[in-house]
């Protein structure tokens, strides 16, 4: 009973000091991103590779429809290095262990039909663009 | 100056532009009428913090030492379930929360929708750069004259913006519908209907 309420007070001032580092310390939580001893929330990760999916569907979008790219091989291409980038993120940069957050389908999905539209959208409007 | 022309007078498919444009003023204005309708209620912040409390209590008896004695077990399995059953009612209490209030932001993207339609009607919008599977090109190739796959219509281009948009509005709004709910962060994680 002494041990579950200390480890709540613990938990409760832990949730405090995470949330004054979130409103004034940046810098840390950019030192989060790419640190392996870094404790994960599944919500906060979920976000990361999310955003981190998103980036990487805009540059391809922008740079496959500037050159162009054409034709429907580039978006398998595009699926397997988003993929790619997210799986050797989570795996070798954060060293997360996959089963802590419902496993290697439900972190490699966050983002990626979102992705795949912002990237369809980016290429067919620079490609129309810039070619036409 | 006055032969200058303005900067996308030169460009085939500025339309596709306008589509873009248009999508992305409707999506601003779909999460003003969320946020009014929904997120600023005190309904849906309680509601949404109990699933979020709900699904990490949830989450760490699953995870808790799973070598106990048989009784403590039946006893954690029961409030497992209770708890799952707790969170259920929950998730289904905010789907039809903001079910409700989605109807207005539908009629909002059925209006919307229909004035685009009007204005680019048989208008090819965009170049595709890859040809279609036929079950897209239903759609990328909606109302356009001719046999060229790689035209677009408004309507996928709209689609594509809606989703691309809205979603990451969703997303970076924290708006986002929490991940113990129902449906939320699956493979299609569309922006959530009912609110939109």
């Amino acid at each position: 009973m002494r041990e579950s309420k200390s480890a709540k007070l613990n938990q409760l001032q832990q949730q405090q000091q995470d949330n004054h580092q979130n409103v004034h310390l940046s810098p840390s939580k950019l030192a989060k991103l790419f640190d392996p001893d870094a404790s994960w929330d599944k919500d906060q990760l979920g976000d990361v590779l999310h955003w981190i999916r998103q980036v990487v569907g805009l540059i391809c979008g922008l740079l496959w429809g500037s050159i162009p790219l054409v034709g429907g091989i580039w978006i398998i291409l595009f699926l397997a290095i988003s993929s790619g980038i997210v799986y050797g993120y989570y795996a070798m940069i954060l060293k997360v262990d996959e089963e802590d957050f419902g496993g290697h389908a439900a972190l490699l999905q966050e983002g990626l039909f979102a992705s795949l539209t912002l990237f369809l959208l980016a290429w067919i409007l620079v490609y129309s663009l810039a070619h036409f | 100056m006055a032969t200058a022309i303005p900067l996308f007078a030169s460009f085939k498919y500025t339309d596709s532009l306008t589509v873009v444009g248009i999508s992305f003023c409707t999506a601003l204005v779909c999460k003003a009428i969320s946020w009014i309708l929904i997120y600023r209620t005190s309904s849906y912040k309680s509601l949404k913090s109990s699933i979020d409390k709900a699904s990490r209590k949830l989450e760490t008896m699953k995870t808790d030492n799973p070598s106990s004695k048989l009784t403590n077990k039946k006893s954690k399995t029961k409030k497992i379930d209770r708890v799952e059953s707790s969170l259920k009612e929950s998730s289904r209490d905010l789907s039809l929360f903001k079910f409700k209030s989605g109807a207005v932001v539908a009629l909002v993207l059925f209006v919307v929708f229909g004035l685009l339609n009007s204005l680019f009607e048989g208008k090819v919008v965009a170049k595709l750069p890859f040809h279609p599977v036929t079950i897209v090109r239903k759609m990328s190739h909606r109302g356009l004259k001719g046999d060229d796959s790689t035209d677009c219509s408004m309507a996928f281009l709209y689609l594509l913006c809606s989703i691309s948009i809205r979603t990451n509005l969703q997303k970076f709004l924290g708006f986002s519908p929490p991940r113990g709910a129902a449906g939320a962060g699956g493979l299609f994680p569309m922006p959530d209907p009912k609110t939109n």
